[in-house]
């Protein structure tokens, strides 16, 4: 009796999963499997299951094809990256100073900094623009990773606040008395702490940037410059419209890195986002 | 003053008499945020008083006073934009909220090794936006998607045009973005739940209350925090989508899926009429911080 109880208590939840699991992972499979068909059975009236002719084809293609992939792909991976780098190192100090700062603007100026986190990127994007091509930045990978870090830094900035939090004042002191500045305090100390607290922080940057469409959309001309969304953007919508098994092929290379870093720092990035989110007032 | 705080002030008079108004560390975030944000502000509000064109720059700028403002009373483009924007957020929030809810409720008691199940639900979100477009333009396509090819077999013949036919594409658009965000919801509703005393749900154990009155009388009441703070945040960060629906239509056919961003976008970089642009751009910053002051309000009122 008290099985069968269990047992019917649990069924719901088990039906529901399954049910989750495979609207999560269908499109996701779909991808993958389409990825190695044939250009005929990608857009074939009844799809199949499983490719019938499996094939790298479709990825040949990218990278050896007329399409400047590899260029969108390491323009991604070096723009995001440095945008992660460059994003946190300011993020790391903003935050130590919000957490542990004793100054009167402190409250207003880290509220401030949150609520930038609510701006409608396009209506930013026009001004710098314009600021952009004034400064002969436009265009350039320094103008636009510039862009990406106003979206990145704010809640950056509130993350490692976060973290920064969660440790504990003793240590500080005891090295203030040992004879430590206060930038020597948080790069020797603090920082070597809040190592997880950083690499989440940096996976949150380096989605974010690696996700942005609208600025290297409008900052970047030359088509070799672009990202990777702008750039499969141009190339799937135009010549190559139907190309289903390159669309997919391409689709898979792009989640690849941000999968890995997700799942690697899932579970401390997500206490950091909910700590900024939760935390923000 | 508590013993505390006059330990960390020391020396403590010191302190308080050089106790300055900003600190060093914070200033390079404050630069930067000046030069990327705050200044495209100021000049989105000024340029929003003037006939500008971005191709002709300053030079070319014509002061109209309010003219861009009193446009938008008359512009359909804009009242239809409005539209999509609040059935495209509203949608995504509650849908995404409602599937979020349900995969934390049947996965709370997971137990060991299964909990990894949870962790696959979360892939949508560490899925590009540009290949949940992708992906979803293939699923929804006419001819090749899977969706009519399922709908076929089940015994629907006709194939729909979900992303081509005004009708369909948005609500096609808000399906795709719920999907996306559903984990996000799952994660806010999962923590929720972790914090729901032990001591109610052994109460109601004894009560023998049934799994249903259990998550509608008790659960719930405690998760209307989290659902509050996470449907203003997926609200405003859904006001600002631009990728998903660009990519996935370009706020086609017709202005059948132009939510407002996407029409500010084309104002300013397809008809280059930034002024105008700018007209809507500051309607929309003053509607997203009226949105943000009340998500600053329900914060407070939460941990009070």
């Amino acid at each position: 009796m008290k099985t069968a109880n269990r047992l019917l208590r649990r069924t719901p939840a088990g039906v529901i999963i399954a049910i989750a699991l495979v609207i999560t992972l269908a499109p996701v499979y779909w991808m993958l499997s389409t990825s190695f068909k044939s250009p005929q059975e990608a857009t074939a009236q009844n799809p199949t299951l499983w490719p019938h002719e499996f094939g790298l084809a479709n990825y040949e293609k990218l990278f050896g094809g007329t399409l400047p992939f590899s260029n969108f792909l390491v323009n991604s991976i070096v723009t995001s990256l440095i945008a992660a780098v460059a994003s946190v190192a300011i993020a790391t100090l903003a935050g130590y100073s919000f957490s542990r700062g004793r100054y009167r603007l402190r409250g207003a100026v880290s509220v401030l900094v949150l609520a930038t986190q609510m701006l409608p990127l396009v209506v930013l994007i026009g001004p710098l623009y314009l600021l952009l091509l004034k400064l002969h930045l436009l265009n350039t990978f320094l103008g636009l990773i510039l862009g990406y870090t106003s979206f990145t830094l704010p809640f950056a900035a509130w993350m490692m606040k976060g973290f920064i939090d969660a440790i504990p004042t003793e240590i500080e002191e005891a090295a203030k008395v040992d004879g430590y500045s206060r930038f020597g305090i948080l790069v020797r100390v603090v920082v070597p702490m809040t190592i997880p607290g950083l690499v989440s922080t940096m996976v949150f940057v380096f989605m974010n940037a690696w996700n942005n469409l609208l600025y290297p959309l409008t900052l970047m001309s030359t088509n070799t410059k672009l990202t990777l969304p702008p750039g499969l953007l141009q190339s799937f919508t135009g010549q190559f419209k139907t190309d289903w098994g390159g669309m997919m092929a391409a689709a898979c290379i792009t989640s690849i890195p941000l999968i890995i870093a997700f799942f690697a720092v899932q579970r401390s990035m997500v206490r950091g986002m909910t700590a900024g989110a939760l935390a923000g007032t | 003053m508590t013993a505390s705080t006059a330990v960390r002030r020391r020396p403590a008079g010191v302190g308080r008499r050089l106790r300055r108004w900003l600190d060093w560390m914070a200033i390079p975030t404050i630069v930067i945020l000046a030069v990327v944000i705050a200044y495209p502000i100021i000049e989105a509000i000024r340029v929003s008083f003037f006939d500008y064109n971005l191709l002709a720059g300053e030079a070319g700028a014509e002061f109209n006073g309010i003219e861009n403002y009193s446009k938008l009373a008359t512009d359909p483009v804009f009242w239809e934009s409005l539209k999509n924007t609040v059935i495209f957020t509203g949608g995504s929030v509650v849908g995404g909220g409602m599937l979020g809810l349900v995969m934390a409720l049947a996965t709370e008691n997971l137990g060991g090794a299964w909990r990894w199940l949870r962790g696959v639900l979360l892939t949508p979100w560490a899925i590009p936006v540009i290949v949940v477009s992708f992906l979803f333009r293939y699923v929804f396509d006419q001819d090749s998607g899977i969706l009519n090819a399922l709908l076929a077999r089940v015994g629907v013949a006709d194939a729909v045009p979900w992303l081509t036919a005004p009708e369909w594409a948005l609500a096609s658009v808000t399906a795709a973005n719920i999907w996306s965000q559903a984990p996000f919801f799952l994660l806010i509703f999962t923590a929720a739940l972790g914090s729901v005393p032990t001591e109610v749900i052994e109460a109601a154990r004894i009560d023998r209350a049934s799994v249903w009155s259990m998550i509608v009388q008790i659960k719930l009441s405690y998760l209307r925090g989290a659902a509050l703070v996470g449907a203003l945040i997926m609200t405003i960060q859904n006001f600002n989508n631009f990728p998903l629906i660009w990519s996935m239509t370009e706020g086609g056919p017709a202005y059948s899926t132009t939510t407002l961003l996407i029409y500010v976008y084309r104002l300013a970089f397809t008809t280059y009429d930034l002024g105008y642009a700018s007209a809507i751009g500051v309607i929309w910053l003053v509607l997203l911080l009226f949105l943000a002051g009340l998500f600053v309000r329900t914060l407070r009122g939460d941990r009070a």
